[in-house]
């Protein structure tokens, strides 16, 4: 495909996914009923939940393609790579902000070791080493490696971690929207929960997109820089 | 047969190299013993029972003293560029590392015998009814830590940011061994029936098994130039 | 003094002895980058029958280490291909690690292990059988059999440079590389790395040396190469210039470039 290709998808997936932020806050501020037993701060679930689904996402993406680098050496697969780290740490982050807000409120506590919250902290110091040790050679092509490494390591971790941290404590509400029996939501609830997930995952969609692009970009320009040189 | 003796060649000589230098278990037994006294000053133990918490100290302790040791794997191994002449012989890397890492594992588990020994003295712990399974749970720990610490400490030593890298990938990695590791311990030193630890056990030895797996199969990525 | 200097091989060759036609080291169009900005290596072929000596001449910078590096299977080449008697280096299979012996500047000893230990392990690695035979037989060749129980870091410099080139040479490789082996020799050292690589090139051995110092590397070689900024510029047989004549050309090159 060709970058400008890419590079135009990202912006309308982007732009679509700004747009759905921003109708996802309206919902959620004035459309969407207020929760019996939680009260107001349960609407901060709105952008909470949504952004761990694409945040673990993002990180399934990053080892895949850590994999397959390893396995075939392309370097577009690493720029993939590299590309969904970024936004995962984006969404990752966002997690990490809006639970604390709520279990100040709910818990009376900014921090607990609730099991997915510490998971999601977890997740955030693993995409932090992807991104240390990518930047820590001489040779950028051994940071890409190393980092690929980092990737692989954490996504076979991350499942004993959950293990691990759920038989610690488990203090999280139990999931409510996938559940086995279906969701137990409310319609109106299961709605806007659905379009933060939508919005979200279009939104890293076009993060993604660009952010690969312009790692291209960079590639291109530093080859015609040297082929200059000579 | 050719690669045991590979994997063998490498345990020998880095055991050879400890045992003339004694470099490594010298400092991570004075680590141990010098934490012991820091605890005893750090703690009110009028208020704790040593028994709670000598799980958790054991384990720390371990995983503290061990970075220490094997953060000096590949340092060790730079000088002169011996290691490059490793790296360049027809052992497999997955061999070279297997190597590396049983000879971790031997240095940590001398290390993790000594500290519950000296935490013992100290702090009056009492093994509780099976000492030798408190030891396999131990060794079940390490064994995952070391292949983790080994990879990794090959990764942190080819970058320009060397030892101080090494907490920041691997402690993250390390939450299954300190909770699986210290509840079996703690529950242990209680004096617990062993069923209930069996699948604390478990999952700790999942946890080694995959990262030595892990270390195994990735060990070439992170010493190929 | 003299030395022993036995081009034997050792333990009997198992492996098919190979045609003429089939080159001892040959490097197609290899390119090695490091990251998209530097260029270590840049475009270079060679093609080296038994029994030649080629020595690779360049300024510091010009990636003679890492063409090197390249040679020994230590790098991978970005673009491009090395085969070692017609066996790709493929980082898959390690069989090809067996014909080649590197040594450098760099002795990759361990200090803290004894001379006879320190080819005790790098045999062990390369699964060399009649092991202690072959030790004893590497300490002789390089006139330190007397030194076989000391440790590494008790012997001179001298002495640590010849314990280095019987561990590139124990497991009796086909291909020899050397960068920069004269760097700090004494006297008795360069001596025997002399006749060492005299008996090497005698006994059909490959052997490509890189280094800056144009007195010793014109000594034994059959070829002779320039490199400047990653690609070999100049090239000729050793017998078509003479030691004066190699000077002024190489100042020549390296300045044009």
């Amino acid at each position: 495909m060709p970058s400008a290709t890419i590079r135009n998808a990202g912006t309308v997936l982007a732009v679509v996914g700004v747009l759905g932020v921003l109708i996802l806050h309206w919902l959620v501020f004035f459309w969407v009923p207020t929760e019996a037993s939680q009260g107001v701060i349960q609407r901060i679930f709105y952008i909470h939940v949504p952004s761990a689904w694409v945040a673990f996402l993002a990180f399934g993406i990053v080892a895949l393609c850590s994999a397959v680098y390893l396995w075939l050496g392309d370097e577009r697969v690493d720029q993939a790579a590299a590309a969904a780290a970024e936004g995962g740490m984006v969404f990752t982050t966002i997690v990490l902000l809006t639970g604390p807000l709520w279990g100040r409120i709910a818990w009376g506590t900014f921090w607990t070791w609730e099991p997915r919250l510490t998971l999601t902290l977890l997740l955030w110091f693993i995409y932090l080493g992807y991104f240390m040790v990518r930047s820590s050679t001489q040779d950028p092509q051994r940071g890409k490696r190393f980092a690929a490494v980092v990737g692989i390591v954490g996504a076979i971790d991350i499942p004993l971690i959950h293990i691990s941290v759920l038989w610690f404590r488990s203090l999280h509400p139990q999931p409510v929207v996938m559940n086995v029996e279906g969701p137990a939501l409310p319609a109106e609830m299961l709605t806007v929960m659905f379009v933060g997930a939508g919005s979200f995952l279009l939104l890293f969609g076009g993060i993604f997109l660009l952010r690969y692009s312009l790692g291209l970009a960079e590639q291109a320009i530093a080859v015609r820089a040297r082929a200059a040189q000579i | 047969m050719t690669y045991l003796g590979q994997v063998y060649a490498i345990i020998w000589k880095d055991l050879l190299i400890e045992v003339r230098t004694r470099e490594r278990v010298a400092s991570m037994g004075a680590f141990a013993v010098l934490s012991g006294v820091l605890f005893n000053f750090a703690m009110d133990w009028t208020a704790v029972r040593p028994q709670d918490v000598g799980a958790g100290l054991i384990w720390m302790t371990i995983v503290f003293g061990g970075m220490l040791g094997l953060g000096r794997t590949f340092m060790l191994e730079a000088s002169d560029s011996a290691f490059v002449g490793v790296l360049m012989s027809p052992a497999p890397k997955d061999a070279i590392f297997l190597g590396k890492a049983i000879a971790n594992f031997i240095f940590l588990m001398l290390i993790a015998v000594f500290i519950v020994v000296v935490f013992s003295a100290f702090f009056g712990l009492d093994l509780g009814p099976n000492p030798g399974l408190v030891f396999v749970v131990l060794a079940l720990g390490a064994l995952g830590f070391v292949a983790l610490g080994t990879l990794f400490s090959a990764l942190a030593s080819g970058t320009g940011m060397g030892e101080t890298l090494l907490p920041i990938l691997v402690f993250p990695l390390l939450v299954p061994m300190i909770v699986f590791g210290v509840s079996a311990t703690s529950r242990l030193l209680a004096g617990r029936p062993v069923s209930e630890v069996a699948g604390n056990v478990r999952l700790l030895g999942a946890f080694a098994v995959g990262a030595v797996a892990a270390g195994a199969a990735l060990f070439r990525f992170v010493v190929e130039e | 003094m003299a030395v022993a200097v036995v081009a034997d091989r050792g333990a009997p060759i198992t492996r098919p002895r190979l045609g003429g036609e089939t080159p001892a080291l040959e490097a197609r169009d290899v390119v090695r980058e490091f990251g998209p900005t530097m260029v270590a290596v840049d475009g270079i072929d060679l093609r080296l029958q038994p029994g030649e000596f080629l020595t690779v001449f360049g300024p510091n910078g010009a990636g003679k280490s890492t063409l090197l590096g390249l040679l020994a299977g230590r790098l991978r080449p970005t673009r491009g291909e090395i085969s070692v008697r017609g066996q790709r280096l493929d980082p898959g299979s390690t069989e090809w690690r067996s014909d080649i012996g590197v040594l450098s500047h760099h002795g990759m000893l361990y200090p803290h292990l004894t001379a006879s230990e320190n080819l005790r392990f790098f045999g062990r690695l390369f699964g060399l059988d009649a092991l202690d035979e072959r030790v004893e037989r590497g300490l002789a060749r390089v006139d330190l059999s007397d030194r076989r129980d000391s440790r590494v870091h008790t012997l001179s410099h001298g002495m640590r440079q010849r314990l280095a080139m019987a561990r590139a040479l124990l497991h009796d490789p086909y291909v020899i590389l050397l960068d920069e082996p004269y760097t700090g020799l004494d006297p008795h050292a360069a001596s025997v790395l002399q006749s060492v690589l005299m008996s090497l090139r005698d006994g059909q051995r490959t052997v490509v040396m890189v280094t800056h110092n144009l007195v010793q590397g014109l000594q034994m070689s059959t070829r002779l190469a320039i490199q400047v900024r990653g690609r070999l510029v100049w090239e000729a047989a050793r017998g078509e210039v003479d030691g004066r004549g190699f000077e002024s050309v190489y100042h020549e090159v390296v300045a044009a470039r």
